[in-house]
């Protein structure tokens, strides 16, 4: 199993260095090889993650502070966000399965993103008052979304 | 940060994305297509060569040049894809819409003819 944890207090350098992330992160070893379209896949989830947070989660006086921990399995990748905003209610922000989006929409895919790339998607306070975004994509996985046209 | 257009035809307008489009510099793209698209283009080619990120702001203001040169049968088109970009395309099947090309070359001659 290989980890990789990252903390940062500027939302804005998460996001620039979240898409180098699988560079540095020891993805490929004896263990275990995970495909570039993966090691994607879980970029564009952080980044569409911190984006959310960055644009519309509260901080209150706190300087923002994510805590990423990404872990390399047998055949998929795990991942957590610890960040120290007020949270919110995940699954009322989650699209209804019967929701369809308006073609060609400017706004409102992100979340759709994230839940159509990820498994065992979750946002939840923890016991220290931060809130955790945990999540799962099997390498196996090939993910695609089907109402924007 | 605006970003680098050039003009191929009368027609043509290519936009180099660069490094990202992201929520951060989605509005400086629809100010530079809207320039264009001001002056009467409706044949975009929006060059992926060195694009590290494509995110769901980014990809809603390429739907809005789209919805902004298609009701004249204007074009919108993908070239030089790069791997992170080939999956947001794959995820969210753009290439239903989006033309793709292997090159900037490929699509401009493909626009020309």
């Amino acid at each position: 199993m290989e980890s990789l944890t990252k903390t940062y207090t500027d939302l804005d350098r998460a996001i620039n260095e979240v898409r180098s992330l699988s560079e540095e992160w020891p993805a490929s070893s004896e263990i275990v090889t995970l495909d570039d379209e993966t090691l994607h896949c879980t970029c564009l989830v952080l980044h569409e993650w911190i984006a959310n947070l960055h644009q519309h989660a509260r901080f209150q006086k706190n300087t923002p502070m994510v805590k990423i921990q990404l872990t390399c399995e047998a055949g998929r990748v795990a991942c957590f966000v610890l960040d120290n905003s007020d949270g919110f209610d995940l699954t009322s922000y989650l699209p209804a399965d019967d929701e369809d989006l308006e073609p060609f929409p400017e706004r409102g895919m992100g979340l759709r993103i994230i839940e159509t790339c990820t498994d065992e998607l979750s946002y939840a306070p923890t016991e220290d008052g931060l809130h955790c975004f945990e999540f799962i994509i099997p390498a196996d996985h090939d993910p695609w979304m089907n109402t924007l046209f | 940060m605006s970003f680098d257009a050039e003009t191929a035809s009368s027609e043509t307008v290519i936009i180099h994305v660069g490094e990202a489009l992201d929520f951060r510099n989605a509005d400086d793209f629809k100010a530079t297509f809207q320039e264009h698209v001001d002056e009467g283009i409706r044949q975009f080619i929006l060059d992926f060569s060195d694009t590290e990120v494509l995110d769901s702001t980014g990809l809603g203001s390429i739907f809005s040049l789209y919805r902004a040169v298609s009701p004249d049968d204007g074009k919108v088109a993908f070239a030089d894809v790069s791997e992170p970009v080939q999956v947001v395309v794959q995820l969210t099947r753009t290439y239903k819409v989006f033309r793709q090309f292997p090159s900037v070359e490929a699509a401009r001659e493909a626009f020309a003819g």
